[in-house]
């Protein structure tokens, strides 16, 4: 119950306000546009990633590939500050919406399995770690979660 | 209405649509999963063409061009679908013929690029600097990429006619 006392003070605080009521379009919309854009770089970063542990663009060297996990972070900072924001405004009805709480989810596991493969590549061993099928299975299920977390963020807008 | 999109909307085509509820969610999600793809694929070879990660060779950043090419298709195709929905939300917005006066841009730039600079392509080997067509092509090409994201989003926000 506290819990939910202090996720209507967000949703009710001037900031809240301000977000969804602000007829300005530097409120909801360039928040809502942020999300977006840090949304093609987090996905971007982690296609590229993915498609080249599956055996796409071969004459990448696989120490170049390391050079897109900063690119992917600077996506996810984007993404955390701008969906920290659009959480805060609505936060009393977003927190106990069923697909957001999958979204989240989704993002976590996304995470997990980015780091996973970081340190995959960070760890050497060169060529010979595409051969391990597990590094297979981590590109595979990255690009599937996250393709999952797109559709579970879009589905917030018409799932109650 | 505008008598365009009032004739539009009207089509057996477009009522049938509409009225499968769930089509209009679906299109957004393949929407935007196309847009993942299509900022990555692209966005990893003009990073390229501006002199980033000089160790990968310019043609093997290319490779993951069909990638964007087929999130490109995805989206023209649910974009399509959006537009005969709902002509009259895309034809009096200033935000979407923005949106798809940079898709156009971003087009002739790189068919500019392929007719014009693709053949020298090949001869830069890794470890090489892009020369300054190279870098312009891939700046403009990322500048329309992702002006064409901010206006699609912004679309429902900015220079609406209703």
């Amino acid at each position: 119950m506290r819990m939910a006392a202090w996720l209507h003070t967000l949703q009710n605080s001037a900031f809240s306000a301000w977000v969804v009521g602000s007829d300005s379009i530097w409120a909801y919309p360039m928040i809502l546009t942020m999300h977006t854009v840090g949304l093609g770089i987090v996905v971007g970063a982690a296609v590229i990633v993915d498609l080249r542990l599956l055996g796409v663009g071969p004459g990448v060297p696989l120490d170049e590939v390391k050079r897109l996990f900063p690119i992917f972070w600077v996506g996810f900072f984007i993404n955390l500050v701008s969906g920290v924001m659009l959480f805060v405004s609505e936060a009393a009805d977003k927190a106990t919406q069923p697909v957001f709480l999958l979204k989240l989810s989704l993002i976590a596991i996304g995470v997990a399995v980015t780091v996973r493969i970081r340190r995959r590549l960070f760890g050497g061993g060169g060529a010979s770690i595409l051969a391990a099928s597990a590094v297979r299975t981590l590109a595979i299920g990255s690009l599937f979660v996250w393709a999952g977390a797109i559709v579970a963020g879009r589905l917030m807008a018409y799932l109650k | 209405m505008d008598p365009f999109s009032a004739w539009l909307e009207a089509t057996r085509i477009s009522t049938t649509m509409r009225n499968m509820t769930w089509l209009w969610p679906t299109c957004e999600s393949i929407h935007f999963i196309g847009l993942g793809l299509l900022i990555g694929g692209a966005g990893y070879f003009d990073l390229r063409l501006l002199g980033f990660m000089r160790r990968v060779p310019v043609g093997a950043a290319k490779a993951f061009m069909p990638w964007a090419i087929a999130g490109f298709a995805m989206n023209f195709v649910t974009g399509t679908l959006f537009f005969v929905m709902a002509p009259h939300m895309y034809v009096p917005s200033a935000a979407w013929w923005a949106k798809v006066f940079f898709i156009v841009v971003a087009g002739l730039n790189a068919m500019f690029f392929e007719t014009t600079l693709g053949t020298r392509v090949m001869l830069l080997g890794p470890n090489e600097d892009t020369p300054m067509s190279f870098k312009i092509v891939g700046g403009v090409s990322l500048f329309s990429w992702f002006a064409v994201l901010f206006f699609g989003r912004m679309l429902p926000y900015i220079g609406t006619g209703n």
